[in-house]
């Protein structure tokens, strides 16, 4: 084969895969010159920048930030409960290995393939006759079952890399069964709980599907305000607050590549990014 | 069981009660519906059969689900074989790229493609003026702009799982072929190809099954236009309040969801992501 053609068989697929990269990027950093537009209307800025439509979402009764602080109080109690429900089982399920620890590890992992359309129809029915709808509590348990799938897996991860002759030589030094949970296994489970923490977090901060159906008027999450915003005029200020969840994303993700996965080894690190 | 393993197990309890009383209930109380809503019988999935409107939904379900399906897929895959092939700091950048939009929120990539795909977007905007075209393309609000949003949101999934599947394959393999003298495409098409298989068809399988539920980005970039399932069971549930409809459609999907799933157990690597356990 000439080198030539050995080039573009190379070269060619290597150039359209970073075409598709951008495709993956590029796209979402449209809302950042859009949110610094001088119009009332979606568009690029045209006679200078102006910071206009970052006003709003400073501005308590715009209804912004009340919804930035819904979101951030439901997603910390989520995550909290889902965080501490998930490592017990976890932690259960790893020293006791059986058939039913298997069976329910299944039921807590459905969230992740289940639609979560369908469970939004069970659970307004569900929050219709025990009068949560649209209440505070009712939204932190739905996320909470919606994030407890992800924080089984961070943490389940993190336990099977413990040694299980840890807790072995524990009991041989005659430890008890409570003491053996909290001072042994869980202090080794630090890291596998902080991811599941986060990820917990970032479901019920994200949430949309559910959280559409089981609220209304009084309690209003960021996603769904921005959703309504989007369904029923398009604004600049949609893009300002675009802007800020993606800077805040983007900050988040170099913090974590620059600083936490030095020196992991590159196969660790693979496995952690999914 | 030891005193040790029968403390294990009431660790699992409280998991065990929120999941049965909180996620399987409700659910179960779906299926239950579909039969006994608005009167018992299989009435509702009668009238699913013979009603055009559902007909079409299902239709248009199927189809924008197996076009993203195969988009993602073919995409993916480039952008995977990529990656396993990169250096490591060329890597890292690509996975940031990948990473990116994985954890922006759903709405604001729908968002943004509004933005760029509407009538006066920035893609006609700039199109018009640069005179490739006169009249502003309708790019949104239509199959088009949903399976490109679609696309864009399933792509990573896909990417990940092909490159965790991609670097699980030996090199020494591909080594042994070319020094058996294979030519580079006879490598790709004869044993890249089919070792990438089983990561192929687990990607294939959560695209397909995400597609079909997805409410988000088909609601907002398809804007009533194309209506899939998710959307209309929806509009069932909070505004013509038909209970009975919503929840054999929802019963529906579950089984074909479930389908789906019980033919992937069948494949290993995707029973010990399920499974667990089995140390």
């Amino acid at each position: 084969m000439t080198p030539v053609r050995r080039r573009i068989q190379v070269g060619l697929p290597r150039m359209l895969a970073w075409l598709l990269l951008a495709f993956l990027f590029a796209p979402m950093l449209v809302v950042i010159p859009v949110s610094l537009t001088d119009r009332d209307y979606l568009s690029l800025p045209q006679h200078g920048l102006s910071l206009a439509h970052y006003l709003p979402l400073l501005d308590w009764s715009a209804g912004w930030l009340p919804s930035i602080l819904t979101s951030f109080t439901t997603a910390l109690a989520a995550s909290f409960a889902a965080t501490t429900v998930a490592a017990a089982y976890a932690i259960g399920a790893w020293v006791y290995v059986g058939r039913w620890p298997s069976f329910l590890r299944v039921v807590l992992l459905s969230p992740l393939i289940v639609p979560p359309i369908i469970y939004a129809v069970g659970i307004v029915r569900l929050w219709s006759r025990l009068g949560l709808l649209d209440s505070w509590i009712g939204v932190v348990i739905v996320h909470v079952m919606l994030a407890i799938p992800l924080a089984v897996l961070a943490i389940g991860a993190s336990l099977s890399n413990l040694d299980p002759r840890i807790v072995q030589a524990a009991r041989s030094l005659g430890a008890r069964p409570p003491t053996i949970f909290a001072r042994v296994i869980l202090p080794n489970l630090a890291s596998g709980i902080g991811a599941g923490a986060v990820l917990a977090f970032i479901t019920s901060w994200d949430e949309i599907t559910v959280t559409l159906f089981i609220t209304s008027r009084r309690l209003v999450t960021l996603p769904r305000r921005i959703w309504t915003s989007i369904a029923d005029s398009v604004d600049p200020t949609l893009a300002a607050i675009a802007s800020v969840m993606l800077l805040a994303t983007l900050l988040g993700l170099l913090v974590r590549v620059l600083f936490f996965e030095r020196g992991r080894p590159a196969r660790s690190t693979r496995k952690s990014l999914l | 069981m030891t005193h040790f393993q029968r403390w294990a197990l009431a660790l699992t309890l409280p998991a065990a009660v929120l999941a049965i009383a909180l996620y399987v209930f409700p659910i179960v109380q779906v299926l239950a519906l579909s039969f006994l809503e608005p009167k018992p019988g299989f009435g509702n999935y009668v009238s699913l059969l013979g009603n055009a409107a559902i007909g079409r939904v299902v239709r248009t379900t199927i189809v924008v689900s197996a076009l993203t399906t195969a988009i993602t897929l073919v995409l993916s895959y480039i952008v995977a074989f990529a990656i396993v092939h990169m250096p490591r700091e060329r890597r890292r950048v690509a996975l940031f790229l990948v990473m990116v939009p994985f954890w922006i929120s759903v709405l604001v990539r729908a968002f943004s493609w509004i933005t760029i795909l509407r009538r006066n977007g920035v893609l006609n905007s700039a199109l018009v003026e640069a005179g490739a075209i006169q009249e502003p393309l309708d790019l949104v609000y239509n199959q088009l702009g949903v399976v490109i949003g679609m696309v864009h949101y399933m792509m990573p999934f896909a990417i990940l799982l092909l490159v965790a599947n991609l670097d699980d394959i030996d090199r020494r393999i591909i080594q042994a072929a070319r020094s058996l003298g294979a030519q580079p495409a006879t490598v790709f098409w004869r044993v890249w190809l089919p070792l990438s298989l089983p990561g192929l068809s687990i990607a294939t399988l959560f695209t397909f099954i995400f597609s079909l539920g997805f409410l988000v980005t088909p609601a907002l970039l398809g804007a009533g236009r194309v209506l899939m399932i998710a959307e209309y069971i929806s509009v069932q549930i909070s505004s013509t309040l038909r209970w009975g409809v919503a929840t054999a459609l929802s019963t529906l999907m579950l089984l074909a969801v479930g389908l789906l799933v019980a033919i992937a157990m069948r494949h290993p690597a995707f029973r010990a992501a399920f499974g667990g356990g089995h140390r």
